[in-house]
């Protein structure tokens, strides 16, 4: 069986475009967010998780489209349905077990997934390389600022506030994503620590976006599959991944949702912020802290 | 499938966040934080919610607004018996006939449209159920 491709980093790091990038790979199969890691058991997906914040349904929507995918050749919400009850006769499964088959059913294709809430704590990332010993591991870097901005513009930074990346202040509390960007990278790199370097690769997103043929056949040479023109000219279409849009009604998400609308690639070359200025989320004139700017830094930033 | 035979350590960097612990259950680690910060977060958290809650209400008076601006524009052409008014200026009534035919105009083409992609799906539909009835594994 081939193991799988994970791609860790934050949220909002690039890694919806370049999963769906990979997964267009002749080799490759690219799924959606699964967030099978998030839980041990794979009923307890359908557990709400979380009293504080609204409904997390939508972790949901990514298995339920790839099995759809996978198992009906389509998504409409019929075979939504059909995915539902497969997930039903699996509800007492082990998430590794389950995984397992959906990389077992589309072998020998290579599974190309991120789910970024696999960052959030070490004992998800340890449960996948439990699950594939011998999985390959893409860390995707994004500069703090680009990142920090993205996850600020998307829902009113509503995913730094549901991690509790929030800075206390004499009278009051603020979101701050810089928080998440620097504990959850330092989380990949605690966990990156126990797998061998072989399995492990980093790249920064913004290199990826200014030059993808190379970098794309970087990977791709590190991963062991082809490099050839017609290989790379695949990747450079993740539009075309039957994920790359929004599902049917009962399972519309299963990705970001800026991708979803508008998935088609563009190079461009990243502006690349300075460390050492004000940060634009901060109403105070704040910047970022020394922490991050060293992680920053590490990353070649 | 074995377990990972490397025998290498996971790595113990710190982290910065004032809140450890799983964030994403009902379980956030909040000791680390006092009750004046717990306060403060419960504080963020509502206003979050509460944000939240008026632009889904700013969206939906949208909407409402909309159904209100017709209904005043063919205000007009009734008084409060649902009768015409009986002075209303000429000009004002021929413009508000010229807006209507024009609203009509666009529905009739909306309707054919529409009526048009129904015969479409119609025909694909029943086409596919055909194919369905006479193959083989039916």
């Amino acid at each position: 069986m081939a193991a799988p491709l994970f791609l860790l980093a934050p949220p909002r790091s690039y890694t919806s475009l370049m999963n769906a990038m990979l997964g267009q790979h002749p080799q490759a199969f690219g799924l959606p967010e699964l967030c099978l890691f998030n839980v041990e058991i794979l009923g307890q997906l359908w557990i709400r998780s979380s009293d504080e914040m609204g409904s997390d349904a939508k972790t949901r929507h990514g298995l339920l489209r790839a099995v759809a995918e996978i198992y009906g050749g389509e998504q409409t919400m019929h075979s939504v349905r059909m995915a539902e009850h497969w997930c039903a006769a699996r509800q007492n499964h082990s998430v590794a077990s389950v995984y397992q088959e959906l990389v077992a059913k589309i072998d020998p294709l290579v599974a190309v997934e991120k789910s970024p809430a696999y960052t959030v704590d070490v004992k998800r990332m340890r449960a996948m390389y439990k699950a594939f010993p011998d999985a390959r591991f893409l860390h995707l870097t994004r500069h703090p600022v680009g990142q920090c901005k993205s996850v600020m513009s998307l829902y009113d930074g509503t995913f730094a506030l549901f991690v509790n990346s929030i800075e206390f202040q004499a009278d009051r509390a603020v979101v701050e994503p810089q928080y998440a960007w620097h504990d959850f990278n330092i989380n990949i790199l605690n966990f990156l620590d126990s797998v061998p370097p072989e399995q492990q690769m980093r790249v920064r997103g913004e290199d990826m976006m200014s030059d993808p043929p190379e970098y794309l056949g970087r990977i791709c040479r590190w991963l062991g599959l082809r490099q050839d023109a017609d290989a790379i000219e695949q990747m450079m279409h993740p539009e075309r991944s039957p994920f790359a849009c929004f599902g049917p009604l009962d399972a519309l998400f299963g990705n970001d949702p800026n991708f979803l609308s508008g998935p088609t690639f563009r190079p461009h070359k990243v502006k690349v912020p300075a460390l050492d200025k004000p940060v634009p989320w901060r109403e105070d004139g704040a910047g970022l802290k020394p922490e991050v700017v060293a992680l920053a830094r590490e990353f070649g930033y | 499938m074995s377990e990972p035979v490397n025998v290498r350590k996971e790595g113990n960097r710190p982290k910065i966040g004032p809140v450890d612990g799983d964030p994403v259950s009902t379980h956030p680690d909040l000791d680390k934080l006092s009750p004046y910060q717990r306060g403060l977060r419960e504080a963020l958290l509502r206003e979050f919610k509460a944000r939240k809650v008026k632009k889904f209400v700013e969206k939906q008076v949208k909407y409402i607004n909309g159904n209100r601006q017709v209904a005043e524009e063919i205000k007009i052409l009734f008084d409060e018996h649902g009768q015409p008014p009986a002075n209303a200026p000429m000009e004002d009534i021929i413009a508000e006939r010229r807006h209507l035919e024009h609203q009509i105009k666009w529905f009739e083409a909306m309707l054919l449209e529409l009526q048009t992609r129904l015969l479409r799906v119609r025909e694909i539909e029943a086409l596919a159920l055909d194919v369905l009835e006479h193959s083989p594994e039916a």
